[in-house]
């Protein structure tokens, strides 16, 4: 069954079209990469789906649902979650206070109780969801770290961990792999499936093609923000316009 | 000589003291016409003062608060020098403009140049200059009330029995427009100034092909603080001078430049005339507070629908 | 760590004992200065909670004069009593707070900060224009004072007791709410509202919460200082005294709860102190601000660190 359904969705910067009428769907409990040179519209296409930007035309369909233009945060609501294409984290916070941060939809309080600290239970509950999900992704030992010591691998964890925290169907990555040497990209693999075995359905975006043809079992390609070509991995691997537009469009 | 200058007296809340000295004076004369020419030169000293503002926000990615200061210490030396002195209008106006930039100068390279990478503390250190120059201008005049400067080119056009500009108004709009020009010209004929918008669209960029942001960046507040001080100049003879005059300048410049479009040059010389047109109709047919609360709400307005203003195409996400 | 806390307690023991003797050692001017020095600490930790956004706002002192104008009116013209238009004031402010967050949230950063100053310069101007209820440039004079058992507040001493507990109890509601998730999850907004928002954070209607609750004290605290002052101006809430805020708040640091405590205390003392030089005084302030600025980025709290620091190592070497 299609968790995410994307219809005709076009979005237009002035007179630049950076996506024009894609659609394509994500199954639920797959990881379905999505792939493109750079400028082709991965990114934008999942500031759609996450609420940052709104479609000009086309539908959104999560979960049955209709959800462009909606806000990010009732969207996170719904149970999709992105990560960021640049690591992207509260620095300034420790490992275990960023997650903390994640739980916000499952333990937001209000004035009164924050003050007469009321809803013990609930902070309860987040604190120990925040201890699991750190240490699902092995991050336990750093929870006291501030956010901006860590090395670039655990950074990346961090940030799925964050965004795993917010208990998703639905989580969108960005570019995971990037920057990362052989040996911390097996590391994130086995991460990203561990995720996706809990359940969580995962649209990646990423240039490493390893990780992409290991990881997905469907993928779309997108050029010049329109479809390119859709299919398995090996259906993908041997595409000719596909690999002309790796390889013609050095950009 | 049918309009003396002593009459030219400040509401608390004017913006520049200039249409409401000129409605008590020639309270006979047709509201509409007059009101007309005193936008238009209202609106040359609106220009001068945003179009600073908004090339040293643009090159430099600072908020100087003490612009309207630099205004005030322009229209101090005229004071100094022509009513204490004795000194000669023309001489004096040069001498002015060339202590401001002076000013402007000192300011960019040890207040503002050590905060390039960090805007909030070159917004603060503008409000500390601030502070010192409204302290310097009180130990220079003292307390006491506003000063004055006798106009150097006294008497008054007669066009018709309409409308009566007095001389020193029509240099003063002359100046203004004059200048605007000779910015304008250097902007976009010559290669410093081209370096300058380089830099004003990306700084790095600009740094990359060899732009050298030091040089730009003084060039840019000594010319932000030339006319700020040759605005200061050309009001000293028309309107009241004390030491907090430079806060009408600083709103009034921050209403024309978010209204123009923060960092386009044409967009603020636009909306100075434009906003200049509003403020003096709204002061001639309510009042001067009405006046400002219209200008204000103004720019919240530009600033909720078109945070890039009326001349603004810089697309931001 | 307890040995930690019981030190820290036992500090806030002492200056809150200290505080409620000084009265009695000050003389008549100085029981005053005491008395709007304790305002001035809450209106500089309710404008940190605004900080905490990330957003700076000069729309603060505007606020205070809000619940200052309904504190002022109510009593005055409606004779509602003061014990009810001190916290009426500040939800006056809270609630006008809430109705501008829809456009003035619309804008960040430094055009927040502009439009938050014009915003609040033209309710400014209202006030100066309509003479009708706010008395125009010369305001509301003969505003009541509180009374209670016969004790007369217009006296330094028992409006000292009276500011010294609204006040506390204030800053401990601040506090808490600081230290608090909501307190982590304005900071999240602060640092990084796209991953705050991604995780279901609204930041917008955290953006308000912060600046409704900045307001709603910031209001008590104009209700505070006017009927002590027995009158109230539109002059009293201009961009200068915000300007006096920031600074204020940039000198102590805006990084801990007690930064801005200890900028506002530590300026209000120096300037009470150079009295005599009259209006050449905030030119010491602008020397200030840039020295703070240049060499002191992180104000004087980094100070008060770095000496908590070096006892913590003395103490563990020893
Ligand atoms: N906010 C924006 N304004 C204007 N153009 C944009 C904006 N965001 C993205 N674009 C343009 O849309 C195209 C697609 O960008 P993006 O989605 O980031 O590509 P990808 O992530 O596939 O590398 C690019 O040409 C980019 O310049
Ligand atoms: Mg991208």
């Amino acid at each position: 069954m299609a968790l995410l359904e994307i219809n005709n969705v076009s979005k237009h910067f002035g007179g630049l079209a950076a996506l024009d009428e894609v659609s394509f769907s994500a199954l639920e409990g797959e990881i379905h990469g999505l792939i493109g040179p750079n400028g082709a519209g991965k990114s934008t296409m999942f500031k759609n789906i996450s609420g940052f930007y709104s479609p000009t035309t086309g539908t959104i369909r999560f979960n049955g649902q209709d959800i462009q233009g909606l806000s990010p945060s009732s969207i996170a609501k719904l149970g999709i979650v992105r990560t960021f294409q640049e690591t992207t984290l509260f620095q300034e916070l420790t490992v275990f206070e960023n997650v903390l941060v994640g739980c916000h939809l499952e333990a937001e309080v209000n004035l009164l109780d924050a003050l007469f600290g009321l809803n013990k239970k609930v902070q309860q509950k987040a604190n120990v969801h925040a201890l699991k999900v750190l240490d699902f992704m092995g991050l336990t030992e750093r929870k006291d770290q501030l956010a901006i010591e860590l090395p670039l691998g655990s950074q990346r964890a961090l940030a799925i961990a964050i965004a795993l925290a917010a208990k998703p169907k639905l989580i969108l990555m960005d570019e995971p792999f990037a920057g990362m040497n052989p040996e911390e990209t097996r590391q994130m693999m086995d991460l990203t499936r561990k995720v996706n075995e809990t359940g969580v359905t995962i649209v990646l975006v990423e240039h490493d093609m390893k990780a992409v043809m290991g990881l997905c079992e469907n993928i779309t390609v997108l050029n010049f923000g329109t479809l390119l070509a859709q299919g398995k991995p090996d259906e993908i691997r041997q595409n000719d316009k596909v690999i002309n537009a790796y390889l013609g469009g050095g950009h | 000589m049918l309009y003396g200058h002593a009459t030219f007296h400040t509401s608390p809340y004017s913006l520049s003291g200039l249409n409401e000295a000129t409605q008590h004076e020639e309270l006979a004369v047709d509201l509409f016409l007059q009101s007309i020419v005193n936008s238009l030169i209202q609106g040359g000293f609106f220009a001068l003062w945003a179009v600073g503002m908004v090339l040293v926000f643009g090159i430099m990615g600072v908020v100087n608060f003490a612009h309207g200061e630099l205004v005030m210490v322009g229209a101090y030396a005229i004071w100094v020098l022509k009513a204490q002195m004795g000194m000669g209008y023309i001489p004096a106006v040069f001498i002015a403009v060339i202590l401001v930039m002076l000013i402007g100068i000192f300011m960019e390279r040890f207040l503002f140049r050590p905060k390039r990478e960090d805007p909030l503390g070159g917004l603060i250190n503008s409000i500390g200059i601030l502070f010192i120059l409204q302290v310097v201008a009180l130990l220079v005049g003292g307390t006491g009330p506003a000063k004055q400067v006798t106009p150097a080119f006294p008497g008054t056009l007669i066009l018709d029995e309409f409308m009566r500009i007095p001389h020193q108004r029509l240099f003063s709009l002359g100046v203004s427009i004059a200048a605007l020009l000779i910015l304008w010209f250097f902007l976009t004929r010559t290669k410093l100034g081209w370096s300058m918008r380089a830099v004003a669209l990306d700084r790095e960029a600009a740094a990359l092909q060899g732009i050298n942001i030091n040089r730009t960046s003084l060039i840019a507040m000594a010319i932000s603080a030339g006319l700020a001080g040759l605005a200061g100049a050309l009001m000293a003879p028309i309107s009241n001078i004390y030491p907090h005059m430079g806060h009408n300048v600083i709103i009034t410049a921050f209403i024309v430049t978010i209204v123009g479009g923060l960092g386009s040059l044409s967009g603020a010389v636009l909306a100075a005339f434009l906003y200049a047109i509003l403020h003096t109709f709204v002061t001639a047919y309510f009042s001067g507070t009405i006046a400002s609360m219209v200008g204000l709400l103004l720019m919240v307005v530009v600033l909720i629908v078109k945070p890039t203003g009326i001349m603004g195409q810089r697309v931001s996400e | 760590m307890n040995k930690f806390n019981l030190t820290q307690f036992v500090v806030m023991l002492t200056l809150f004992i200290g505080l409620i003797l000084l009265p009695h050692y000050l003389r008549y001017q100085h029981q005053d200065f005491m008395i709007f020095l304790i305002i001035n600490v809450l209106v500089v930790v309710s404008y940190r909670l605004m900080t905490l956004t990330g957003e700076w706002s000069l729309i603060h002192i505007v606020m205070m004069g809000v619940g200052a104008y309904t504190s002022a009116l109510m009593s005055k013209h409606m004779g509602v009593s003061v014990w009810l238009t001190i916290p009426l004031a500040g939800l006056s402010a809270a609630v006008l707070a809430g109705l501008l967050s829809t456009p003035l949230f619309r804008m960040t950063q430094f055009y927040f900060l502009i439009g938050s100053f014009a915003v609040g310069e033209a309710i400014r101007l209202a006030w100066i224009f309509f003479i009708k209820p706010f008395g125009g440039s010369s305001g509301i004079s003969s505003v009541p004072s509180p009374e209670l058992l016969g004790i007369d507040f217009m006296d330094p001493i028992p409006y000292y007791y009276l500011v010294l507990i609204v006040v506390s109890l204030c800053l401990w509601v601040l506090y808490r709410i600081e230290k608090s998730r909501i307190g982590l999850t304005l900071n999240a907004v602060h640092w990084k509202a796209p991953l705050a928002q991604s995780v279901g954070v609204n930041t917008w209607k955290y953006r308000t919460l912060a600046f409704m609750v900045a307001s709603l004290f910031v209001g008590i605290a104009g209700a505070l200082k006017i009927h002590y002052l027995g009158n109230v101006t539109p002059h009293q809430f201009g961009v200068g005294s915000m300007v006096f805020v920031l600074i204020w708040v940039i000198v102590g640091g805006y990084n801990t709860f007690y930064g801005p405590i200890i900028g506002a205390v530590v300026l209000s003392v120096l300037d009470e102190s150079l009295r005599n030089l009259n209006e050449y005084r905030p030119a010491i302030y602008g020397v200030l601000l840039i020295i703070s600025i240049m060499f002191m980025p992180k104000g004087l709290e980094h100070i008060s660190q770095g000496l908590k620091d070096w006892i913590k190592t003395a103490k563990s070497s020893s």
